[in-house]
């Protein structure tokens, strides 16, 4: 059975374009390993559970493997993922959050505890969650990239395009509001 | 209370571990603000570990492999994919022009209908029924309702003709006497559609025409009624 061809595309710029999607699959695929736990990391970030995180970081890969081949500077490939995993957690745990408001009443009358009794609770994780929620989205994320292994404060600067004082201000203030969050 | 003062700067120095000589003059005589410091040291030391020890969790190793796996599928699906969008953009730019058409055709009827040029209608062959002069009936109310083009083009058009004011009765006489003769009509209408003016020249001027009723024998007379059904 022949192929079907579309008016004007000869077998020539077919082989051309199956030439260079496989040179573009490749190239995607030589990033992939780095780039997964990437993505996964940033989403884990965001989101309680390392499931959720594996299904956004799936959905961010394959919604960038799709645009792989119109970005214009390769070289920002990784922010570039870190970006759509980011916003695309954000968007997965404000639907889960809603769900869990539907469904859970939370006390609101108990005592404040001290920062030592906070640190030493079961809650702390998720009153980190809770606290990291409300942080601003700039803030969020440059917290979550300083604390991830191998990223130092000048890597998140050239990762954001942003300067190095913008990011240290940044983290500074967003690790006090946390920590106001928790006290 | 005087150790207020410091409440920022203890924050600051247990947030980025830098102490100020002001701040640890105060700390060497104040044994509360030692104690909030070690506490909000313990704190952000515990929020640092919490989000590192998130952050820096590895995705399952089954994590890599399904994605290779989902993206072997994304790879094989998408030619295809991408062909069944093209036809369905295709058909649905089809679909919007045939459904644009009866409006611009619409749109271009009531611009025709709004002129200021007289006009005589042709009078209703002899089959015509009572419902399709009621179909056309809404045709011609539908014209001065803009908002209901879709109406005025679902309905056939009555034949306009555009007459010049001082032909009007001459040529009101002329369709009274070739009506329900459609064949006769064409003919004279059809060349004057193809005519082609040269607006620089000037247009010949005709005189109006008187043309007599009729003048049929009994037997042709009787004949005509009974085609028509009109008896004068």
């Amino acid at each position: 059975m022949q192929e079907f061809t579309w008016p004007g595309r000869t077998v020539e710029t077919e082989l051309a374009s199956d030439l260079e999607k496989a040179a573009l699959r490749r190239e995607f695929e030589q990033r992939l390993e780095e780039c997964g736990t990437l993505a996964f990391r940033v989403a884990r970030g965001v989101l309680r559970n390392a499931a959720d995180a594996e299904d956004v970081a799936q959905e961010a890969i394959l919604r960038s493997y799709r645009r792989f081949g119109r970005l214009r500077d390769p070289s920002r490939f990784r922010a570039w993922l870190v970006r759509i995993s980011f916003r695309l957690a954000l968007d997965h745990g404000r639907s889960a959050r809603r769900r869990e408001l539907r469904e859970t009443t939370w006390a609101t009358d108990l005592p404040k505890p001290t920062a030592e009794d906070i640190a030493a609770s079961n809650e702390f994780g998720r009153r980190l969650q809770e606290g990291m929620a409300e942080l601003s989205e700039k803030s969020r994320l440059v917290l979550l990239l300083t604390s991830m292994d191998g990223h130092s404060l000048e890597e998140v600067a050239e990762l954001l395009r942003m300067p190095i004082g913008t990011v240290k201000s940044r983290l500074h203030s967003a690790r006090k509001q946390l920590a106001g969050k928790l006290r | 209370m005087t150790c207020d003062k410091y409440e920022n700067a203890l924050l600051d120095a247990a947030s980025n571990g830098e102490l100020h000589a002001k701040l640890a003059r105060h700390l060497e005589r104040c044994s509360t603000c030692c104690m909030t410091l070690r506490s909000e040291r313990k704190l952000f030391s515990r929020i640092d570990s919490a989000l590192r020890a998130q952050v820096n969790e590895d995705p399952r190793p089954r994590f890599l492999v399904q994605l290779r796996l989902q993206l072997s599928k994304e790879l094989t699906a998408r030619p295809g994919s991408d062909r069944v969008w093209y036809v369905a953009g295709a058909a649905l730019a089809l679909a919007l022009i045939a459904m644009s058409y009866p409006l611009v055709n619409a749109r271009r009827s009531s611009v025709q209908g709004s002129l200021q040029m007289p006009t005589i209608k042709a009078p209703q062959s002899p089959g015509v029924t009572q419902s399709t002069r009621a179909i056309e009936d809404l045709g011609v109310r539908s014209r001065h309702h803009s908002k209901l083009p879709a109406v005025q083009s679902a309905v056939p058009q009555e034949p306009e003709v555009l007459v010049p004011p001082d032909e009007q009765k001459a040529f009101a006489q002329f369709v009274a006497c070739v009506a329900r003769r459609d064949a006769i009509a064409q003919a004279v209408v059809t060349p004057a559609a193809n005519r082609t003016v040269n607006m620089t020249t000037e247009l010949p001027r005709v005189s109006s025409v008187d043309i007599a009723d009729l003048q049929l024998g009994r037997a042709r007379q009787k004949e005509w009624i009974d085609r028509t059904g009109i008896s004068e």
